[in-house]
Formats: C-alpha cells, structure tokens, sequence
C-alpha cells in the first residue's frame, strides 16, 4: 500500500507538473527535468517579481563552507500575486528551503520552484501560497 | 485487476478530486460583480440574474470592465475563457488552430523554430493571444476602459495597449508597424466590431513556446458583445495570406467580470528564462 500512495503521489506531481506547463508562459517539460528532483537551504539574496516569470535567488552552503548562488523560476506574478503572494512578503536575508526540479543544463544551480518553505512552516508553490501559518 | 493497482487508482483520483475540487466550489461561488445600471433590452433569465448590459452615455454597451476567466494563472480553476481558449473542443473533432492552417512552406519553416525562438521570452508581446484572447496578450487578465469615442484595451503582461476610435474611420497612414498592429473600431448594433492590421512580422501569435509564426499580412477582425453586466463574449476571424491557406476562425470566448477594478503594473525582463530556455535547447537538440 505504501509503495501505492507513492506511485500515487509521483502522478499526482506529474499531474501538477502538467497543468503548470499548460499556463506557463514556456514549457517547463522543456526547461526542467522532472525527474530531476532538488531541495536547496539557504538565504534569500533576491526575489523578482517580473514576467515572464518570477524569479527567486538564495545563496546556499555546501557542506565545506563554500557558498553558491541559486536560482528558482516560479510562477507569473499575476498569479502569484493573486493567488495571496503579497510583494515583499520574503525579504532578503531570511533562510528558506526550496523544492524543485533541476534545470535539464545540469552545469547550472537553476530549477524550477515547486515549494518555497519559510522557517515558520509557511508553504509557498510556484503561484503563490499553499499552507502555513502565513499563508492565506 | 490487482488490489495494488486499484489502491494507486483509487488513490490518484482521490489526490485529483483533492487538487481539482476548489475550482468547483469557487465558480460556484464567485464573488458578485461590480454594480452596473442602464437600460438593455428585455432580458433573458441569466441576463436577469447578472444584471442588464450597462450603457454608456450615447446609448451603446458599455464595455468597461476587468475581464478574465474566472481566475489568474495558477489558481486551481483557472482554465481561461469559456469556449476554447486554447483552441480544444471538447469531443468530436477540434476545431482548426492558426497553426493547422499553415501553408506547406510555413508549416516548413515551424519546423525550424522552438521553444527558445518564442518572442515573448524577450518580453515582445504576442500579435494575438496565448488564449485566444487579445485583450489578455500573454496571461489572462485584460481591461478595457470604454468612452462614447475612443475605447482602449490594456493587457496587463506585459504592458499592452490598444487605442482603438469607434467612429469607423480608416486605419491611419502614419502608424509604423507594430507589434499588436493598429486597431480601428464600429459598433454594429450592440456588438462592437475591431479590425487591427499593420503587424510586424517578428512576433508570435501565441505564447508557451507554441511555435505560430505569422506575417505582416495579419489582419484580425473581432467582434465584442457584452452579454450582460459580467459577461463579455468575443468571436474573431484571422486572416494571414502569406502564411496560411484560408482565414481562421477562432472559437468564440466568453469572459467574466473580475471582482476587481485595475490591472496590476508588472515589468518584464526576461534574461534569466532567456538564458534558461537557451541552454535547455542545447540540452534537448545539442543546438
């Protein structure tokens, strides 16, 4: 059963993965690879409100101390903004964790924003909030 | 069938019902429009229930309005205008695409362009719609600010706008071409009629890496009939003779009055998805 609820939850994604591609403004099937699972930690340099899409740059650690810049490319801000991502709401500096999907270049520290985590447990998706006690 | 497979079955659609159930709800309850007045024809029952066409001071349908499908990109119900905004149907055989009407040597040189090609990428705005629907350009929202003599079409994207007269005067001479063309304007009755020509050539006719190349012959003539006080339909006719075989009739759109009354101010610059779109193409094709 268990081995189930994960086949399940994998379509699930996929499915979310789908619909998101199907109201970008490019293909992230063709950007991303959506087997390319990757959750970074890190602090929040930047995060731009623009179009063609969002995009959210943090600075992670490495395990030796060695920082590296990331970038995550969400969702239009519209959307986002719509859907009760107000500006400004993360602010440089802050730690946050991000979950995504790995660009398909893999030389590059760029994905694609499927949850943005604050320290607080607030849950934001590529288009805006989802959970947590900040969310709406 | 084995249980295993009906537990992931039944699980998946669980997930499904889970993610998808607040579309239900929330078209069912949309909020209430914003109040209209004015003095439309006898209406139908569901015109009745949305309130009469609003009108403006010389008589014709007031087209004023945010106009959107019901929700933004990315909320769980947002699926764009009713009727085809993506060109689908719905059973039966879909109907013709802009693309599906492209002649042999168009359809040649689709073949050579992809995702990194789309024009908007670059922040350059479609020549018609992602969803169909000009007024929303690359997203999907659009408002339209209407006066007895000029009516204009703000897209929020990516900075839009069209200044279109209503006096059925000709199209101007002294207008270079443009990416969303020049638009003239007639009302025909209460349907307000809008022929836009004069393209550039170097935009798309649709966003999301959809490959829709046009000319500059691109001549696009819409016609819009606000319903009642929230609905707004829109049917248009594209006509392209350098690149297609015959005109394309895009299917008819209705949108809704959005519970809010301005567009959002958003900027564009494109450089990081640029950059991504480039190197994912030399990922996907080694080019």
């Amino acid at each position: 059963m268990r081995r189930a609820i994960r086949t399940a939850l994998v379509w699930s994604l996929v499915s979310v993965a789908a619909t998101a591609t199907a109201w970008a403004h490019h293909s992230f099937a063709a950007a991303f690879d959506m087997n390319k699972p990757v959750t970074v930690q890190g602090t929040i340099v930047q995060v731009r409100l623009e179009n063609p899409h969002s995009w959210f740059f943090l600075d992670v650690k490495d395990s030796s101390g060695k920082v590296e810049r990331w970038a995550f490319e969400a969702g239009t801000p519209s959307g986002m903004v719509r859907n009760g991502f107000k500006p400004g709401i993360i602010k440089k500096g802050v730690e946050v964790t991000i979950k995504g999907f790995h660009a398909k270049d893999p030389s590059q520290n760029v994905g694609m924003l499927r949850e943005l985590i604050m320290a607080d447990g607030t849950v934001y998706g590529m288009f805006g909030s989802q959970q947590g006690p900040g969310a709406q | 069938m084995r249980p295993r497979v009906i537990g992931t079955i039944v699980i998946a659609v669980t997930l499904a019902i889970v993610c998808f159930a607040p579309a239900v709800v929330r078209t069912q309850t949309r909020p209430g429009a914003q109040q209209t007045q004015g003095t439309g024809a006898p209406a139908s029952p569901k015109a009745e229930a949305a309130g009469p066409v609003p009108r403006m001071a010389d008589g014709h349908p007031d087209l004023s309005g945010v106009w959107w499908g019901g929700s933004d990109i990315g909320a769980a119900r947002g699926r764009g205008a009713r009727g085809g905004g993506r060109g689908g149907a719905r059973g039966g055989t879909a109907p013709p695409t802009f693309m599906s009407l492209y002649k042999p040597e168009a359809a040649e040189k689709a073949k050579t362009l992809g995702d990194k090609d789309d024009p908007t990428l670059r922040c350059v705005p479609t020549a018609f719609g992602t969803l169909n629907v000009s007024l929303w350009d690359v997203g999907a929202v659009g408002q339209i600010v209407a006066t007895p003599k000029m009516i204009v079409m703000l897209t929020e994207t990516y900075h839009g706008f069209r200044l279109i007269p209503t006096d059925g005067r000709a199209h101007r001479d002294d207008q270079p071409p443009a990416y969303r063309g020049d638009s003239v304007g007639r009302w025909d009755g209460d349907v307000f009629i809008v022929d836009t020509k004069n393209f550039t050539d170097n935009t798309w006719m649709s966003a999301e890496g959809r490959v829709s190349h046009h000319s500059d012959q691109l001549h696009i003539v819409e016609r819009y009939r606000r319903v009642d006080a929230t609905t707004l339909e829109i049917e248009a006719t594209v006509e392209d003779p350098d690149v297609l075989t015959g005109p394309w009739t895009v299917p008819k759109q209705t949108l809704v009055l959005a519970p809010f009354d301005r567009i959002l101010s958003l900027n564009c610059s494109g450089i990081e998805t640029q950059a991504l779109m480039d190197a994912a193409a030399k990922q996907n094709t080694g080019k």
